[in-house]
């Protein structure tokens, strides 16, 4: 990671992969797949915590992507079909760090998937179709054209619309907690980044005096401050929960994974938002940096098409909509 | 220990249903009339005998052998579920005092009392321009030979119509700063010089009282813990408070099933159920999140309350958190209410709780410590800031 600083934001490093193999050995890749599969179990919550980190540290791989893709190929291979060694080997490749893997959904037509993240980068890419929950594994990039969206929002990470050559996705079935993990990972992408903010913000307003005094000592700023940490800890909680949930295989694991989801994405752009005014015209500089958690921030929610779809999910469970 | 709390609270569960004393509404504490203030006071006492009150009592005081912190939060929860009157202001924050505070003598004359149900307290601490800044309090206590003699007006003062003692806060050293120079007493009602004025809310209801001190004489029997220590006393008792804010987990959850009842039940102008509409789905959806995340807060405080390794500022987050969305779901009721032309069988008395939930909801964000004194002791505590 680079860093402006002992104090600064971290900056984005569009050369993360350059020491992706160190992260690799830490065993970020295999927090989703069983031992028997060269994977570490699932430890979800271990693999929250990690996407938490990355996001932290605006970290420019497709960790969300490439953890929901290893326990959709770790799923397919365990069913042991011969066709299925193809998961199996795509899944070997990214255990090692040699291949990554990006994560996408599917349009109506089937053969494209709009801003699939890091899959300008991928050498593998696991696709969904929302509509019936089937997914696909592409394990050779001629199999594929990506176009990197232009004048990305968020510049910490890329995006591509991907075309597909149907034929040549190989079916891994279905398997739901792909999915959940996805948005799980997301939400946590952008907790770790408002919690980093946060903390910024605070440290901030206690260094910076304005008026005689640090204008942490400001009602006005400290009890927004105070506001925002609380929020945040419920976000924190939340998301925790929902790893717990998940990695238990809870019955309540859906329910659990949208609400964190729906919590992340409907409030961490707007408590950014606000820690970027209480830190005033210093944070609306590129340099300072507020702004790429800001970007990122929103840019998971879109990718998992949130706060709606998740609030769409949570009234769905709680069989609202009948 | 899993399988003994939940022993626990079915027979808490199945008690509250067979003998448990209504609660007219949320948070309506005095008794209406002299029949529902003997039958509360039955009610208290019931719940002591039955070692569900004051089970944490030292054994020889009646607590029980077997008590575990989780009890309390237990019963809580369980008067809460089961619509029942429960105590705080009126008996709990007193024993706790006593307890800690109270002379043999004291504890001897009074902890019976109230275990009896014959005690109801009150809490003479706020004053006109003493509110959430307490330190700030003038009500003056004279020396009087042995004793003092007390003059001052004191508001706020929840239960205090009924009571029959009261928890008084009173400067007996003037010189000295703010917190330093305060004494607490306990004191009978009934002494000459107490007058209690009840205060119509704009919830309808008179909970709260403003009492007259002239010149009331009281003694050193009556001195609660050290003389000018009274500060002392005023923090452990809101601690004492702080198993509590579990229960606000189950009153969460309470209130927002209602908030779903309502939308099943309300009926807009097309004559559709609000709960057809998806927007009305997403605002629940909303609410659902926001109450599960006050519900793991709490959780998360009460765990470590339990672990005795609560942070300083545990309380006033889970405080600030819990109030205030409390008020955002009674916001979010309102706007329903507003919304809909008629409602189904059922739904007005449903309309109705949250009408009046709507108004109370402001006494939780401005009693025991303002919202804005939460944020502050957030921010200072938590966040590590100066004080504004």
């Amino acid at each position: 990671m680079k860093s402006g600083g002992v104090d600064a934001l971290p900056v984005p490093d569009p050369e993360w992969r350059a020491g992706w193999s160190s992260l690799v050995e830490l065993g970020l890749t295999g927090l989703c797949v069983p031992e028997a599969l060269g994977g570490l179990g699932l430890q979800v919550e271990v693999a929250v915590g990690a996407a938490t980190e990355l996001g932290a540290a605006l970290h420019g791989s497709p960790y969300a992507g490439l953890v929901a893709s290893t326990r959709a190929l770790a799923a397919a291979s365990e069913q042991g079909s011969p066709g299925n060694a193809r998961a199996t080997d795509s899944l070997g490749a990214i255990l090692s760090g040699e291949r990554i893997c990006a994560y996408g959904r599917l349009d109506p037509t089937g053969s494209t998937a709009r801003s699939v993240d890091g899959a300008a980068v991928a050498e593998a890419l696991v696709l969904e179709d929302p509509a019936t929950g089937a997914l696909f594994l592409l394990d050779d990039p001629t199999a594929w054209s990506s176009t990197e969206v232009a004048a990305p929002f968020d510049v910490t990470r890329s995006s591509s619309d991907v075309t597909i050559d149907a034929a040549a996705g190989h079916s891994l079935g279905t398997d739901p907690t792909a999915g959940l993990l996805f948005g799980l990972l997301l939400a946590a992408d952008a907790l770790g980044g408002t919690e980093r903010v946060l903390a910024r913000t605070v440290a901030y307003a206690g260094d910076r005096v304005a008026f005689g005094k640090q204008i942490g000592g400001f009602q006005a700023v400290q009890h927004r401050l105070a506001d925002h940490a609380v929020r945040v800890r419920g976000m924190s909680l939340l998301v925790r929960e929902a790893g717990r949930s998940l990695a238990a295989g809870a019955p309540d694991a859906a329910r659990r994974v949208a609400l964190a989801e729906a919590s992340v994405s409907g409030a961490a752009t707007h408590i950014l938002h606000d820690l970027l005014q209480l830190t005033g015209a210093i944070g609306f500089t590129w340099e300072y940096g507020l702004h790429f958690f800001q970007r990122r921030a929103h840019h998971d929610a879109r990718l998992a098409a949130n706060p709606r779809q998740a609030l769409q999910a949570v009234a769905a469970i709680e069989g609202w909509d009948r | 220990m899993t399988a003994d709390v939940e022993t626990f609270r079915a027979e808490v569960r199945a008690f509250v249903a067979d003998h448990g004393h209504p609660m007219a509404g949320e948070g309506v504490r005095v008794p209406r009339d002299p029949t529902d203030e003997a039958a509360t006071r039955a009610w208290l006492a019931a719940l002591y005998d039955a070692g569900y009150l004051g089970g944490g009592w030292p054994v020889e005081r009646g607590g029980r052998t077997d008590h575990h912190p989780m009890h309390d939060l237990i019963v809580m929860e369980e008067l809460i579920v089961g619509d029942a009157y429960r105590p705080l202001d009126q008996v709990m924050l007193a024993s706790h005092a006593l307890l800690s505070f109270g002379s043999d003598a004291q504890q001897d004359d009074l902890l019976p009392r109230i275990r009896s149900g014959e005690h109801i307290w009150c809490q003479l601490f706020s004053e006109p321009d003493a509110g959430s800044d307490l330190a700030s309090l003038r009500t003056r206590a004279e020396p009087d030979g042995d004793g003092w003699r007390v003059t001052g007006q004191k508001i706020w003062s929840t239960d205090a119509q009924w009571a029959d003692m009261g928890t008084l806060l009173a400067r007996t050293d003037p010189t000295v700063d703010r917190h330093a120079g305060i004494t607490a007493f306990v004191i009978p009602m009934d002494l000459p010089g107490i007058e209690v004025r009840p205060i119509r809310e704009m919830t309808g209801y008179e909970e709260f009282c403003e009492v007259f001190l002239d010149d009331v004489r009281v003694g050193p029997e009556h001195v609660l813990g050290e003389v000018d220590g009274g500060w002392r006393v005023i923090t452990a008792g809101l601690a004492s408070e702080r198993a509590f804010v579990g229960a606000n987990a189950i009153q969460l959850q309470r209130l927002f099933d209602d908030l779903v009842a309502l939308a099943r039940l309300a009926r807009l102008p097309d004559g559709t159920r609000a709960m057809e509409h998806e927007d009305v789905r997403a605002t629940l959806a909303d609410a659902l999140v926001r109450v599960e995340e006050v519900k793991l807060i709490v959780r998360d405080t009460v765990d470590r309350i339990l672990e005795d390794a609560e942070h300083p500022s545990d309380g006033p987050v889970a405080k600030l958190a819990y109030t205030e969305l409390d008020v955002a779901l009674t916001e979010a009721a309102l706007e329903l209410i507003a919304s809909s032309v008629s409602f189904d069988e059922g739904g007005a008395e449903v309309a109705a709780r949250w009408h009046h939930n709507f108004l109370w909801s402001r006494a939780l964000t401005i009693s025991g410590g303002a919202s804005e004194i939460m944020r502050g002791l957030v921010g200072r505590q938590l966040l590590g800031l100066p004080r504004a």
